[in-house]
């Protein structure tokens, strides 16, 4: 998680607003490649469930989009998709092939601290007050989101103590 | 001519989905080469992409760029030619340690004294991932794998000090627990003009130890820029390549402040001054036949 030439102390409302809906796009674009993977390596339910996340990424993305439209139209943007690495989307290493969907749901749940972690540390550097407030509901959005995936994993049967992996061929390495 | 417009990350991506097994660090390595190609901003079709054999190798089809998925080994040659045939594209060549560094190992000497201009990755995981595992020439010795079943006897590669000591102009390393610094560093690689060598400590999640994952590769990692240490001094990057295997540097360790004319301008310029002379096309026939 990280970021690259934004600076925080000067970042305007639109620009934190296309910063929010880039770190969205950044993190459905992540969970689609993590189910395509997951199909790819015959891991079905952990695939349904990134995909679920993916367009759960993509819903928020589309209500930021639409106050960023109605705040500032078609202004040109200043932030880049290059800027940002990694915000929400989860690291590339959380995934596995055969991964139980409460590996998966673990996996969705450490990038939302590390969404949260990245709200929390910026909010005392920025100078605008409605950046702040922005930064802010973001914060609280992301453990609202946790509190979700936590509901969702104590739902789930515990993990077979013998790894799925010792009954499936190791992935074919390419 | 490089056309005007920008591009950004995304316009690199191919719409092949990568085969690589879920978790493996070389997916973490093609989106800082989409990053790195976004800040330099030629368009794909002005990029050749040459690789290997290898998991690694597979990395130009992930891209837009022109690409060829070689032969193991043959990355660097291949590339030499295109640069030398097309001296204005851009050239990357890209590969496993097995890659580069066993079959492919005698001609990255070459490469370096010739100081092609063409930026060369490779994604050193340590390991023979494609063919399931066995000892590559970067195995920490001591390394137990299919083909060394009581522990690897030998003295591991250092790919660092390899480079340094042919007289590369450009050498940094890079890895996944650092995704703007190998992003960064790919561009620097890819400005420099000449051959420049990018290290990746990219982790294999299938055959790879413990310590080479992300955490453990995070516990060893130290940031060259961060340490003070000075890119153009190319003794104390030999110094610090040393403690490859232990330390995992991460930056630029050498960048020639001086670099030296590129083999690919060289040749342009002869072709230019000997051109210059040349009979038309239509006469060179009569050379060989007239008395
Ligand atoms: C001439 C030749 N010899 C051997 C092989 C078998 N082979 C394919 S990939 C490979 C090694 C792959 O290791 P590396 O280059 O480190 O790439 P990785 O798969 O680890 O990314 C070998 C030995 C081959 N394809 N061609
Ligand atoms: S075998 Fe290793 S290097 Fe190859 S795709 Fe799998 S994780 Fe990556
Ligand atoms: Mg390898």
């Amino acid at each position: 998680m990280a970021t690259r030439g934004i600076d925080f102390q000067t970042l305007s409302l639109m620009d934190a607003l296309d910063l929010a809906i880039l770190i969205e796009d950044e993190a459905q674009e992540r969970y689609e490649d993590f189910a395509a993977q997951m199909d790819q390596h015959r891991t079905p339910a952990a695939a349904r469930f990134f995909r679920l996340m993916a367009f759960n990424e993509s819903k928020h993305g589309e209500e930021l989009s639409a106050r960023r439209a109605e705040l500032f139209g078609e202004a040109p943007r200043a932030v880049t998709r290059e800027m940002i690495y990694d915000i929400e989307a989860p690291d590339f290493d959380e995934v596995r092939a055969f991964m139980t969907p409460r590996q998966a749901m673990e996996a969705a749940l450490a990038s939302e601290v590390k969404a949260h972690s990245f709200f929390l540390a910026a909010i005392p550097v920025l100078k605008d007050a409605g950046v702040k407030a922005l930064f802010e509901e973001l914060r609280d959005e992301e453990v609202y989101h946790r509190e979700l995936v936590t509901e969702e994993l104590a739902k789930l049967p515990p993990d077979s103590a013998v790894s799925d992996e010792d009954f499936v061929d190791e992935p074919a390495p390419q | 001519m490089s056309a005007t417009c920008e591009f950004q990350a995304k316009d690199y991506k191919s719409s092949l989905k990568p085969i690589w097994c879920p978790g493996c660090g070389d997916f973490s390595v093609v989106q800082g080469i989409y990053r790195a190609l976004a800040a330099i901003g030629r368009p794909p079709h002005e990029i050749a992409f040459v690789s290997g054999i290898g998991c690694s190798s597979r990395i130009p089809g992930y891209t837009t760029a022109y690409g060829f998925n070689s032969v193991h080994g043959r990355s660097l040659p291949i590339a030499q030619g295109i640069k030398l045939a097309n001296p204005d594209l851009l050239v990357l060549a890209a590969g496993g340690d097995g890659d580069g560094f066993s079959i492919g190992g005698g001609h990255i000497a070459h490469l370096i004294r010739r100081n092609m201009d063409i930026t060369y990755i490779v994604m050193d995981n340590q390991i023979y991932g494609l063919t399931k595992g066995q000892l590559s020439p970067t195995s920490q010795k001591g390394r137990v794998t299919c083909t060394s079943r009581f522990g690897s006897l030998e003295e591991p590669v250092n790919p660092l000090l390899y480079v340094l000591a042919y007289g590369a102009g450009f050498v940094a390393q890079a890895s996944p627990t650092d995704l703007v610094g190998m992003a960064a560093t790919i561009e620097e690689a890819i400005r420099y003009p000449g051959f420049a060598f990018v290290n990746i400590q990219s982790p294999c999640v299938t055959y790879g130890e413990e310590a080479q994952q992300i955490k453990g590769l995070k516990a060893i990692s130290e940031n060259l820029a961060a340490m003070g240490h000075n890119p153009a001094d190319r003794l104390a990057a030999m110094d610090l390549a040393q403690q490859y295997g232990q330390k995992m540097h991460l930056g630029v360790f050498y960048r020639n402040p001086e670099p030296a004319p590129t083999y690919d301008g060289l040749v342009r310029e002869r072709q230019a001054a000997l051109s210059k002379n040349a009979p038309p096309k239509e006469q060179i026939l009569d050379l060989f036949i007239k008395k």
